[in-house]
């Protein structure tokens, strides 16, 4: 076959049955992996401030334990700080995602190096709210025993944490580090692993054209 | 509805030049749903980008570049269809040789052919296609011009082969 012979046919081919659609309400039905992380990271941010909502309403409802009211709000206040820095980031990210204007190399490693550092900063961000979130739940709830309930299950009679406590306490954490890694993994990778080897294969073959 | 000067103009230059988008979703996807996925992602991009297009270059430049842009940043659709599960060969060349001339035959073959390249190999083989020079080639994939014209050369002879095995497999 000789391409060269078939220009002509080529430049009288009108693609038979497509056809174009021009309804604006069509095109939020993306495929594009970059849009969908888009997509995920403004649910994630809304889904954010409401949680923010319920944490205090229930916070400031019904408080027995102020000691664990103000360890609570301390840790709030921690969790806030990362969300805020976090969000700063995905915000300047979502911005300047995805330019299709360049050309193909750039537009291409712009798209793999973007896709791939935010997948980690999510995963980093992740792994570190995730379980101080879970030890904030844990006071939030203590928050709402009476103080000297609580003092007789988890203090010695000289006012520190026992052992068994400190052991609960303990695994809690690592657990939820634990989980918290082999979920974003597993989230991370059937989100965006097949998309992003696919672009890094694109690149490889970018590579060896230049 | 009202449709603002802006958007207007955006949509009548898409629609005058939909050849370009419709042949890159034939080079790029050998199936009717995910070319119309393709279609529409395409359509999408090109309006998001719509604000960097400089009116002192040409539209359809521009156009080239985000719509084979986008063609080659799009992953299909993970769900399983019916039509997953490619054809026979015989059903699916019957088909489109059922109403094709020797000349449509011979294009709908060199789009099969195609389908076997890599992405970047198809944005070559259709800026090729659309008469573009290596010079302009070179400028939208961001290489040499020297390095498109040996690879464009190696192209032909790849498609040759292809089709000549496709020749041999199905006849």
């Amino acid at each position: 076959m000789n391409i060269d012979e078939l220009k002509d046919a080529w430049n009288k081919d009108d693609s038979g049955d497509m056809r174009l659609h021009l309804d604006k309400a069509k095109w939020n039905k993306t495929t594009s992996a970059v849009q969908r992380l888009r997509k995920n990271m403004k649910m994630e941010f809304i889904s954010l401030l409401v949680c923010y909502v319920l944490i205090f309403a229930v916070l400031f409802w019904n408080v027995r334990s102020p000691l664990f009211f103000n360890i609570t709000l301390v840790m709030l206040f921690c969790l806030l700080v990362i969300n805020a820095f976090y969000f700063f980031r995905f915000y300047i990210f979502y911005r300047s995602m995805g330019r299709y204007d360049l050309s193909i190399i750039n537009s291409i490693s712009k798209i793999t190096y973007e896709l791939e550092l935010n997948t980690e900063i999510y995963k980093t961000f992740n792994f570190s709210a995730i379980p101080l979130s879970v030890l904030t739940s844990i006071t939030l709830i203590a928050s709402k025993v009476r103080f000297d309930d609580l003092n007789n299950i988890i203090l010695t009679h000289n006012g520190m944490l026992s052992f068994n406590m400190m052991l609960y306490v303990f695994v809690t954490i690592v657990v939820s580090f634990v989980i918290t890694y082999i979920c974003m993994n597993f989230y991370v990778r059937t989100s965006y692993g097949k998309y992003l080897a696919d672009l890094k294969q694109v690149m490889n073959d970018l590579g060896e054209l230049s | 509805m009202t449709v603002n000067p802006k958007e207007a103009e955006f949509l009548r230059q898409i629609e005058s030049n939909k050849g370009i988008l419709f042949k890159i979703c034939r080079i790029y996807q050998d199936n009717a749903e995910d070319r119309d996925d393709l279609l529409q992602e395409m359509t999408l991009q090109l309006w998001l980008a719509y604000d960097s297009f400089r009116s002192e270059s040409k539209f359809s430049s521009w156009m080239y570049r985000v719509a084979l842009n986008t063609a080659i940043a799009f992953f299909k659709k993970q769900k399983r269809r019916p039509d997953d599960q490619s054809l026979p060969y015989e059903f699916d060349r019957a088909e489109e040789l059922s109403r094709v001339n020797e000349e449509e035959e011979k294009l709908a073959m060199f789009y099969k052919a195609v389908h076997q390249l890599d992405k970047i190999e198809k944005a070559l083989i259709y800026l090729y296609m659309e008469n573009q020079s290596y010079e302009e080639i070179a400028t939208h994939l961001g290489i040499t011009a020297v390095n498109a014209r040996v690879k464009m050369s190696r192209l032909k002879d790849k498609l040759k082969e292809i089709t000549k095995k496709m020749n041999y497999e199905y006849r």
